[in-house]
């Protein structure tokens, strides 16, 4: 397996060679992906609200955000500076406490899982030997934020949204949970890198949405509610529950919620494209190009271009998945409480906890086309 | 354990259809993507209201005869008609008169049934005002005609649906002289004109020998 | 002699490092602990049960943290997973459920309950304490396996803890049954709701009101 590109080594050694020792080396660096990262999940906002808005526009036939910035990209940070400069109103009755640290505790676990997103062999923050393990268990951290806004507003119908929201959280964690699971038997291992590498070898081929069409399908939509996109939306239903728990919220602390939101749907899309189609692979491998044009494959030019295709081809791979995402909003009407829970309970669970059964079957039969 | 069966196919199959009709959803949607939008950036372009169009209600003060039928049909009996009895002349004078657009329905009756035709219907649409009460035109207010959209240099008319030529759907870009499709009002009237006055030659003819 | 001021200064670099990352979990290990024994402390002595419910969380969450300076990440998740995820959101749900505020009327002499509890913990504390500070701690000499955790974690599940680990899944499944069949509502017969027209809406019959004769007047 070539070994790619590897930034930390580079960067280590040739700040070691610029006469400073090695752990003050390793210390600059360390910071160095993580500020990386937050500027990248930071900046995904703005391309998810400003793609939302333009094709939730084009399915309406509107034309959508058009004056500010070309082509209206600039809007999202116009909405922001906005909220930033809003005034930061805590409600009388409140508990300034819990109304304060609700956002960030919806927010900060969304951020930490960007931790184990990988966009190349070694192109990652930390490759965790619990990788997605770890998505699985912040992501639960979720619903005490939800419940900490909804009650600290003291408003019925926050309180009302905070509890629906926590409520859908942990139902469509266990779907979720057991979809990575299936994935996770197949690639004997929870480390994102090894879940990728294990579906490298024949390009598209090779990608685990072929292997696990059914897992696919129960993830995406439990994910979409884990992130509370339409259709799964009701603890914010606005004509019901006026805007769930972010109804008392005002300024940045509203925005936090949206932060998280839209970095939570980013992730999602992110962790897709790793556990089924193929992380940074290029659809065909890189491997037989090199081959077919007789490049060396450590040639130094040639590890680059593999390595931003490799940001590429995740990028794209996640960004389809929100295209995806906004083109279900403008389809699936919002589904009703009964019936979300009936969908996770009654169908993705029981269909989920099959498809792993059914996926160690195949697992033991034919261990050659699923790791064995 | 075969009911069972049946019912996990039955389950399975339907399933599948709910599948199906979110694809056919998702590629309806899709569909209307590729569809042009049908968005008036409003203050910069503006559509052309028709020619009927039910506006702001036009009063024309020296026409009045303060007959008060414009009150007596008005569904809420608004215009409020202020006038005083000469007993020389004996005719009333009109001293004021007045139409709450805040109110109105634009329903139209007053036109209709106005003996003078001292009110007009106006294609004036943009009532919008900080106070409720500042929709109370007056006689001055309602003698003002509207700015129309084709003379506004800032506007961009725009011609609605009806009156685009057939098959175009883009009211942009207009060629200057696309006809709406149909026969306009004013070439039927020609039409029968000229119809009338060949039947009547024809009957000028018949008398003559 | 080339190699060797290379070698001597790699060293330096290596002890800086060790240095740097220990005085991080040093400087991590008192955070924790503080930040443990003060929410812990909290959970007990306030009095908001709301209050009480978060920082529970916290607690389990610095734990989690205090596992993964012992190089046991995946116990940490796990942590984080069942304790923050699963069994706080719990507690919170029931709260919240039935938060209704109730003022409990004083009783007299309460403090004697209150200095009891204290002289017990106080006691069980003391009991503990001595007991840490007296038994002969081995400490194992053994590198903490890191990363391969979980599989040995999943070695010994399916061997030597195999009963208990069954044990206790049937003793979930048990109570997941328990749980279904709590909430499971006996249907109501069809025949109840007599649809008599098919134009109207089956709802709850309502009583007609007589024009005129209001007996609540």
């Amino acid at each position: 397996m070539n070994p790619g590109i590897d930034l930390q080594r580079t960067v280590v050694q040739a700040l070691i060679e610029l006469g400073l020792p090695a752990g003050v080396a390793k210390t600059i660096w360390l910071p160095l992906p993580m500020l990386l990262m937050v500027i990248v999940a930071t900046v995904s906002i703005f391309i998810c609200v400003w793609l939302e808005r333009k094709i939730s526009a084009a399915a309406q036939q509107r034309i959508g955000p058009e004056y500010i910035g070309p082509l209206g990209a600039m809007q999202a940070v116009a909405d922001g500076l906005k909220l930033v400069f809003k005034a930061d109103i805590t409600p009388a009755k409140s508990d300034p406490w819990l109304f304060t640290i609700g956002p960030a505790i919806v927010v900060i676990p969304v951020f930490l899982s960007f931790l184990i997103v990988p966009f190349g062999q070694n192109l990652v923050i930390t490759d965790l030997g619990i990788g997605i393990f770890l998505w699985i268990a912040l992501s639960s951290i979720a619903p005490v934020g939800f419940l900490m806004a909804g009650y600290s507003s003291n408003n019925k119908y926050s309180l009302l949204g905070g509890l629906r929201a926590a409520a859908q959280s942990i139902s469509y964690e266990i779907p979720l949970a057991l979809a990575v699971l299936a994935v996770v038997l197949m690639s004997n291992g929870l480390s994102t890198i090894d879940i990728v590498n294990q579906q490298s070898s024949y390009g598209i081929l090779g990608w685990n949405i072929w292997r696990q069409p059914v897992g696919f399908v129960i993830f995406w939509i439990a994910a979409l509610a884990e992130c509370e996109r339409l259709p799964f939306d009701l603890p914010e239903a606005e004509e019901e529950l006026v805007a769930g728990y972010q109804t008392e919220y005002t300024g940045m602390k509203f925005g936090l919620f949206y932060v998280g939101s839209y970095v939570n749907l980013m992730l999602s899309a992110l962790i897709v494209s790793v556990l089924y189609l193929g992380g940074w692979n290029f659809p065909i491998p890189i491997a037989t190009i090199t081959g077919l044009f007789g490049l060396s494959e450590t040639a130094p030019w040639v590890q680059i271009i593999s390595a931003s295709l490799g940001i590429v081809m995740t990028m794209l791979k996640a960004y389809l998945l929100v295209f995806l995402t906004i083109l279900l909003r403008w389809t699936v009407p919002r589904v009703r409480i009964d019936q979300l829970l009936d969908l996770g309970w009654k169908f993705l669970l029981p269909v989920s906890l099959v498809n792993l059964l059914v996926t160690a079957g195949l697992k033991l039969a034919f261990p050659f086309a699923f790791g064995g | 354990m075969l009911n069972f069966l049946k019912q996990v196919g039955d389950y399975a199959k339907e399933t599948a259809q709910a599948a199906k009709y979110i694809g056919q959803g998702l590629s309806v949607t899709f569909d209307h993507m590729k569809r042009r939008p049908v968005t008036v950036q409003y203050p910069y372009e503006k559509l052309i209201p028709s020619e009927r169009y039910r506006g702001r209600i036009h009063f024309e003060f020296d026409k009045c005869i303060s007959c008060e039928v414009c009150v007596r049909v008005c569904p809420i009996n608004l215009p409020v008609v202020d006038w005083e009895f000469n007993r020389e002349t004996k005719k009333k004078t009109l001293s004021h008169y007045s139409i709450d657009f805040g109110v109105c329905i634009f329903c139209g009756n007053c036109v209709e049934y106005c003996p003078t035709n001292c009110l007009s219907m106006t294609e004036e649409y943009e009532l919008s005002a900080y106070d409720r009460h500042d929709l109370n035109y007056d006689s001055v207010a309602l003698g003002r005609l509207p700015y129309k959209v084709t003379n506004d240099p800032m506007v961009t008319p725009l011609r609605e649906f009806a009156y685009l030529p057939k098959g175009v759907m883009d009211p942009h870009d207009l060629p200057a002289g696309a006809q709406r499709a149909g026969r306009l009002p004013q070439d039927i009237l020609t039409e029968l004109e000229a119809e009338k006055a060949t039947a009547e030659a024809a009957i000028a003819k018949d008398n003559t020998p | 002699m080339l190699l060797l001021p290379l070698s001597a200064s790699a060293n330096v670099a290596l002890v800086a490092s060790l240095n740097l990352a220990e005085g991080v979990q040093l400087v991590s290990l008192i955070l924790l602990g503080l930040i443990m024994v003060a929410s812990a402390l909290g959970v007990v002595l306030l009095s908001n049960i709301v209050y009480s419910a978060f920082l529970l969380g916290l607690t389990f969450i610095s734990i989690s943290g205090l596992y993964i300076l012992l190089n046991a990440g995946f116990v940490a998740a796990a942590q984080i997973l069942v304790y923050v995820g699963a069994v706080n959101v719990l507690i919170l749900f029931g709260i919240m459920l039935v938060n209704k505020q109730e003022e409990f009327s004083v009783i007299k002499n309460a403090w004697i309950g209150k200095a009891a509890t204290a002289a017990v913990c106080a006691g069980i504390f003391g009991l503990i304490s001595t007991m840490v500070l007296s038994h002969p701690w081995a400490i194992s000499t053994q590198t903490a396996a890191g990363d391969n955790a979980i599989e040995i974690i999943g070695q010994h599940f399916f061997s030597d803890y195999l009963l208990p680990f069954e044990l206790a899944s049937v003793l979930l499944l048990v109570a997941l049954i328990g749980a279904i069949v709590l909430a499971r509502r006996e249907f109501i017969p069809d025949a109840e709701v007599a649809q008599a027209t098919s134009l109207t809406l089956p709802e709850r019959p309502r009583e007609l009101v007589a024009a005129g004769a209001r007996d609540d007047r």
